[in-house]
């Protein structure tokens, strides 16, 4: 087959709004299968590229449009040393109507083969799929703050940015390790890598257009930073596995009058819960935390760090390593799933989108789903054939009121803060 | 950075309860979230009393506080100093820090931003008659005071 090389269209105007004398730029290429397919870049991938690495240079065409192959091709050779590999050789020009066009040559030890290109869209071609259904525009400009980029939040912000959110703040201050990657968006070439980071290239996977910043922090111990994120935000979600980075962030969302979402999955993921906290209008985190319905105890424990911050100092080792349950990914994933729909409905607000029905429906703010009929759900009957009765794989609307004595937003506090 | 105003909307509430249950108790504050502490004396039943100091948290009131009995020095029924025992589980104690005893009364897991630090002393008044009680018997404080389940 012909070999296909893909180029970043933004790259190639870069290149081609350079003036001076015409030289060669060094860029990168990496080529996948055999050598039939290049992803090229004249200058930085935007994000962590995947492949075999391999040469590449470019050049633009003089004014008239002309470039002597021939001699490009000595100058190349002359350049670098390919060491066995091809080298892909680019050629930016401009075509008619003043539209730029990109040529592509892989040059081995046989020979020069002319290749087909495909530029990388801008963002106008990127979500066209979704127009219609949700106002990929409106919503490229809502920011989202990501708490938490384990098994429950990586995927949130994949989903967000896939149905075209276009500015993400992700904290986290873990790594990936292996026990995470069976459950987690990110694989093995991530090993040992930030979450934050390893998501935020994940993110740019989806979206190249994103603004994703990342914080490696605690929160608990980096409250003013995390404010300022969340007051510069539209929506905070919350999948960070503690409650005192929860209580925390509840504050937040309260002082700075913004809507937070808040989910998990419980023991072994049994099933999970999440929680819209609207300020001042619904119940608080700690509103819902202090009715039981959210009960720290039952909270899945999934790494040995989350265990040793929540149990008592002296609960021995082996005891800790017995309560590290984890569940699988398709449990999670509900979970995941109802977090990133009701955080689309939260940031469609205020515009024409396919989400308003979904709107309407969502009038609790509080969500409960079971796995399986296994720790809180073990008295639940069998699904069967009944629509009636409460089943697992089923989502439940919960009704919670906020509670006039909530310590955190009750009638205690003077006044709410204005927005 | 000083307390939020939320933060000082609660440590008035904090101090206003306590002047009642426990008005030997008085705020050393600090611009500095974290580094205030609460400081007073509680009395066990037999007449001893304890000097205890709880340092106020600077994510106030969402993570547990620290409690510590700062006089007088705190012994088992053997003789050793509970200092030395340092973490220990039959005797509620956490890790002691700056020569300290450290009481563990509510665990990570069980807090939660409407536990006032008057509920927390109540739990530090328990633990000083379990200790009491363990000086008469011999009987570690677990004996006296359940654990909260993990
Ligand atoms: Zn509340």
């Amino acid at each position: 087959m012909t070999p296909l090389v893909y180029v970043l269209e933004e790259q190639v105007r870069d290149l081609l709004s350079q003036t001076g004398d015409i030289r060669l730029v060094d860029g990168v290429a990496y080529g996948f299968d055999d050598w039939t397919v290049f992803h090229a870049y004249t200058g930085k991938p935007v994000s962590t590229p995947s492949g075999h690495i391999c040469p590449c240079v470019a050049i633009r065409s003089d004014a008239a449009g002309f470039v002597d192959e021939e001699s490009l091709m000595v100058q190349v050779r002359r350049r670098l040393d390919p060491d066995g590999l091809p080298i892909v050789v680019l050629i930016a020009g401009t075509g008619v109507g003043g539209s730029p066009s990109c040529r592509a040559l892989i040059l081995t030890d046989e020979g020069v083969a002319g290749a087909d290109t495909r530029y990388v869209p801008r963002r106008s071609e990127l979500f066209s799929r979704n127009t219609g259904l949700l106002e990929t525009s409106a919503l490229a400009e809502k920011k989202v703050v990501i708490v938490g980029l384990g098994s429950g939040g990586s995927p949130v912000a994949l989903e967000l940015a896939r149905a075209g959110v276009g500015k993400f703040t992700l904290i986290d201050f873990d790594r990936l390790e292996l026990g995470n990657i069976s459950r987690h968006v990110c694989g093995v070439n991530d090993l040992g890598r930030y979450k934050t980071l390893a998501v935020r290239d994940q993110v740019l996977q989806k979206n190249p257009f994103a603004e994703v910043s990342t914080m490696e922090a605690n929160v608990n111990q980096s409250l003013n930073q995390v404010e300022d994120v969340v007051a510069a935000s539209d929506l905070l979600i919350v999948a960070s596995d503690n409650d005192q980075s929860r209580f925390n962030l509840n504050q937040m969302s309260l002082n700075n009058n913004k809507v937070a979402l808040y989910g998990r999955a419980i023991t072994r993921a049994a099933g999970g819960d999440v929680l819209r906290v609207r300020p001042w209008k619904g119940p608080c985190y700690n509103c819902v935390f202090s009715s039981g319905l959210i009960d720290g105890r039952e909270e899945e424990l999934s790494q040995k760090r989350q265990a040793l911050a929540v149990l008592p100092a002296y609960v021995e080792e082996d005891k800790i390593n017995a309560m590290i349950q984890v569940g699988l990914s398709s449990d999670i994933a509900p979970i995941a799933n109802m977090l990133t729909k009701m955080a689309l409905v939260e940031l469609s607000r205020g515009i024409e989108t396919g989400m308003s029905t979904v709107d309407e429906d969502l009038v609790s703010d509080f969500y409960v789903w079971a796995n399986r009929r296994e720790e809180a759900y073990a008295n639940w009957p069998r699904m069967g054939f009944k629509w009636t009765h409460p089943s697992i794989l089923r989502w439940y609307a919960a009704r919670v009121d906020r509670d006039p004595d909530c310590l955190v937003c009750g009638g205690h506090l003077e006044a709410e803060p204005a927005t | 950075m000083g307390w939020s105003s939320q933060q000082s909307v609660r440590l008035h509430l904090e101090m206003e309860i306590l002047s009642r249950y426990f008005p030997t108790f008085f705020l050393k504050d600090s611009i500095i979230p974290g580094h205030a502490v609460i400081e007073g004396s509680l009395r066990s039943n037999a007449g001893s009393e304890y000097v205890v100091r709880l340092h106020v948290p600077a994510d106030l009131p969402n993570s547990v506080p620290i409690v510590e009995v700062v006089s007088p020095a705190l012994r088992d029924r053997f003789g050793h100093s509970l200092i030395d025992l340092g973490t220990s589980y039959p005797m509620h104690l956490l890790k002691p820090e700056n020569g300290v005893v450290r009481i563990c009364h509510y665990s990570a897991s069980h807090w939660s931003p409407n536990i006032t630090f008057s509920k927390v002393l109540l739990k530090i008044r328990a633990w000083i008659e379990a200790y009491e009680g363990h000086l008469d018997s011999g009987y570690a404080i677990d004996h006296y005071l359940p654990h909260m389940e993990a």
